[in-house]
């Protein structure tokens, strides 16, 4: 049986791991370090059937595995082309106790959980269970050759996973032909050669050492090693040679997972509970293999001020690579106890012990689904170029934004404005909760007619905005921006809770379609569509649209007369059909997002979260006159009470400027001093000149008039730009 | 993810969607044959939908909906999927309703011993068929 290393057929015994058939053969994954054979130290990596970073001392050999040795220095190479493995799988297991480590403190600690009438699920990295981290929850994740497992015990995690060799830090430690002393009994069991052995410290059982005496100085050799030198304790420095070296300075718990675990309900037993043997100061060579880091680097580090142990390692990267501190952090720990006069503890754990493929990253993972409103098809089967926004997948235009902008200020279209915020609310104390939340007096808004309103935080800046709608008596409907409904719905269900008041609330935003008739001959197809006579400005009715029910709410946000047809969101697509077939002859056409957004710059209508910021009040977006100061109580209302008595330093602002716009995002100086940034603009086909909106600095207390944007001259402007006497839309 | 040639069938579930103080929910009875998931103190959804559905509460809102997608599966399909993609514990009782993300998704479930109701809101119908494969 064989495998192919570096293209090079190579025989393995029954029972071999990787490295073991690999040294067997005279031949190493990597350039040198000392070898442990226990799945701790970085020294045995190599790509394994083009996975990198594999340890090859914990995989079994098996015929036609191709292992590729890594680069003496560098990274293995990334993978030629692009691969499409198939997905990794995630499988989901509840149970009382997880049990890491099957020896003999993991079994008996197994036995002990099940007699106590536990369910316990054991997993074993001897057995190709590998526990690669332990996640709030808690979550034990393991590798499997079946795919990840994701383990959820309810009681207890017992990390039974014993204790590593610590390696030697000292000149020549990168050096072929070191072992600590469990790996060369194991590779002396297995018929590897070793040749001539030096011990130093604990020697290897059952093999014939010459045993190295006194302190360890550093390992010679040229790529492998020839010899190690010690000095003894009259300060005389000894050299044994020697074709290998074997190690034997002590135990660390392997508790990485312990550490990872804090907080949550896991203890170690056995070896992994045991305290580490402290090796001593290390006084050269490399300290941590995996990312370079040598004796030089911690001095310079303590120098430098950090001395605590999590500190080192962030400015060192020791204990960061591959072994996460296995081969390293007991003579980090050592080196500080040296310095600092005391022993700090491990440093914290995190996920990952071990290296994963993207794929066993993200077994059991998804992308976050995007909503899509029950018109989507229509949308795609309309040619839109389809994008997220808002949360939705949304149209932004279908092919000519320009024909869908004439389309509304001159004839006709449709737009699909599914994704707005949709909530009812009733009951007896419906109008207290709604005149605490909004600052505007709600108890005027008459049944059968909507308000356009701002929603304040408790500082009094606005972070939504939309319309309250009033059905009768104790029962109203609200709506929001697509973006901020979720959040509205929590921020109107925790202000109801708070205040216990006596309401039912139901989010509709999934359940209701809403489609936006606008442009001049809107009341026309609307009338072929069987509603002779719609709504006026800001009023609502119930009817039959085309056969579908809808609440009809006539409003403006394009500048031009506009219905929302809100309706049973199942109907959206018979509706939509029926709305695009009756306007044929009217020149119909369905807008997207960004012909939408334009139409409204023209009428300067703000966009929440596009032209106001996380402290935005009314007044510096120019919109005092939603804000009812007279009313006692409303959330925000003393924090704008209060930030009135400041003077205005910044304010939303129109301009307007010859030519093409400039991006959204330009800066704006007045003279030679920057004074804001423009959020929102459009070169208007209307109006022919460039309309934008924009924050800019009050100077002496006053709003400059002329301004520059992009180096370019422009004027501030009232607003609305485009029919300013709302004629069009109010018509 | 290896996909079933033919995997189950999600289409638009019609309920009757009632909010309405909690008491007057825990009061109501609803008519044999129909499945009553109560998806929160104050909300409830019975499918197939209620002819005339009243509840002890004037200020309820009672909606006849069309707002989930979805459909009975058999138990082992069921299982089969939130082993994989479903990270808290399923109810073992029968029947149980139980909610959360299931596959990334907000997913209702209503177990019985034959069967299984999965059902999402219609804007994630898509992502529900690609996802809520054996």
């Amino acid at each position: 049986m064989r495998i192919i290393v570096d293209g090079t057929p190579v025989e393995f015994a029954a029972g071999d791991n990787v490295l073991g058939a690999m040294l067997r053969a005279g031949l190493r994954p990597t350039s040198g370090g000392c070898l442990c054979l226990g799945g701790d130290c970085p020294h045995c990596l190599a790509t394994v059937d083009g996975i990198a970073y594999v340890r090859t001392c914990q995989t079994a050999a098996r015929p036609g595995l191709i292992v590729q040795s890594f680069p003496d220095d560098g990274y293995p190479p990334l993978p030629a082309g692009s691969t499409r493995e198939p997905a990794v799988t995630a499988r989901n297991i509840h149970c009382d106790v997880v049990v890491i480590g099957q020896g003999a403190a993991g079994r008996a600690a197994a036995a002990a959980a099940r007699q106590a009438g536990k369910q316990v699920v054991t997993l074993d990295a001897s057995a190709g269970e590998e526990v690669i981290g332990i996640y709030a929850g808690p979550l034990v994740v393991a590798r499997t050759a079946a795919g990840m497992l994701h383990a959820h015990p309810r009681v207890e995690i017992i990390v039974a996973t014993g204790a590593a060799e610590i390696q030697p830090v000292a000149p020549g430690n990168d050096l072929a032909g070191i072992l600590t002393a469990r790996a060369a009994e194991a590779l002396v069991a297995a018929g590897v050669d070793l040749g001539r052995v030096v011990a130093v410290g604990t020697p290897p059982a059952g093999i014939k050492v010459e045993q190295a005496e006194g302190e360890l100085l550093r390992f010679e050799g040229t790529l492998r090693v020839a010899g190690v030198v010690m000095r003894d304790r009259n300060g005389s420095e000894r050299r044994y040679a020697c074709d290998t070296a074997v190690v034997g300075l002590g135990m660390q718990p392997r508790d990485a997972l312990l550490r990872m675990g804090q907080g949550l309900a896991v203890r170690a037993v056995g070896d992994a509970a045991r305290a580490s043997d402290m090796p001593p100061c290390p006084l050269a060579g490399t300290v941590c293999a995996c990312s370079g880091v040598t004796v030089a680097d911690l001095e310079s580090a303590w120098q430098r001020g950090f001395h605590e142990l999590e500190l080192v390692k962030r400015s060192t990267l020791a204990g960061t690579g591959t072994c996460q501190g296995m081969a390293c952090m007991p003579h980090v720990r050592s080196f500080l106890a040296a310095r600092g006069g005391s022993l700090q503890p491990p440093f914290t754990a995190r996920p990952v012990t071990r290296q994963l493929t993207m794929g066993e990253a993200s077994a059991g993972s998804h992308h976050q689904a995007v909503p899509r409103t029950a018109l989507d098809g229509e949308h795609r089967r309309l040619g839109a170029q389809m994008d997220r926004i808002g949360g939705w997948w949304r149209p932004w235009h279908y092919g000519n934004p320009l024909r869908e902008y004439w389309a509304v200020r001159e004839a006709v279209s449709i737009g699909d404005v599914s994704t707005l915020g949709k909530m009812q609310v009733s009951g007896p104390d419906a109008l207290e909760l709604l005149e605490r939340l909004y600052p505007t007096r709600v108890k005027s808004i008459a049944p059968g007619t909507a308000r356009y309103v701002l929603m304040l935080n408790d500082r009094g800046y606005i972070f939504d905005d939309g319309l309250i709608c009033c059905d009768g008596a104790n029962r109203y409907s609200l709506t929001f921006t697509s973006g901020g409904a979720s959040f509205a719905e929590l921020w109107v269900r925790d202000w109801a809770e708070s205040w216990k008041l006596d309401v039912r609330i139901l989010n509709q935003t999934m359940a209701l379609g809403a489609i936006n008739v606008t442009g001049p001959l809107a009341k026309e197809l609307l009338a072929r569509a069987g509603l002779p006579n719609a709504p006026k400005y800001m009023q609502l009715a119930s009817a039959l649209v085309a056969g579908v029910q809808c609440r009809v709410h006539r409003l403006s946000f394009t500048g031009e007369l506009s219905y929302e047809l809100h309706h049973p969101a199942e109907h959206s697509v018979v509706l939509w059909r029926q709305l695009l077939e009756l306007g044929k002859d009217l020149g119909i056409k369905p807008h997207g997002l960004q012909t939408l957004l334009q139409l409204r710059l023209e009428k300067g209508h703000i966009i929440v979260g596009q032209d106001s910021d996380f402290d935005s009040t009314a007044r510096r977006v120019d919109m005092e006159w939603a804000v009812k100061l007279d009313k006692p109580e409303f959330v925000g209302r003393q924090a704008v009470v209060r930030t009135n008595k400041v003077s205005l330093d910044r304010q939303l602002t129109g301009f307007e400027m010859e030519g093409v716009a400039p991006i959204e995002g330009s800066s704006i100086h007045f003279g030679s001093e920057y004074a804001g940034y423009v959020t929102s603009s459009f070169t208007s086909p209307v109006l022919g000149k460039a309309v934008m909106l924009g924050w800019l600095r009050l100077f002496d207390g006053k709003l400059p008039d002329a301004v520059l944007i992009d180096g370019r001259s422009a004027q501030r402007v009232p607003v609305p730009f485009y029919d300013k006497a709302g004629g069009r839309a109010r018509v | 993810m290896t996909r079933l040639a033919a995997g189950p069938v999600f289409e638009r579930v019609l309920t009757t969607r009632i909010v309405a103080m909690p008491a007057a929910l825990d009061a109501a009875r609803w008519p044999a044959g129909h499945v009553a998931l109560r998806t929160a103190a104050d909300e409830v959804l019975i499918t197939p939908p209620l002819a005339d559905a009243r509840v002890a509460d004037e200020h309820a809102i009672v909606l006849a909906d069309g707002s989930f997608f979805g459909g009975w599966i058999a138990p082992a399909l069921a299982l089969a999927v939130l082993e994989r993609e479903c990270e808290w514990e399923v109810p073992h009782a029968r029947p149980a309703f139980a909610q959360g993300m299931v596959a990334g998704l907000p997913v209702k479930l209503w177990l019985e011993s034959e069967r299984v109701l999965v059902l999402v809101a219609a804007p994630f119908a898509h992502d529900l068929a690609e996802r809520f494969v054996a």
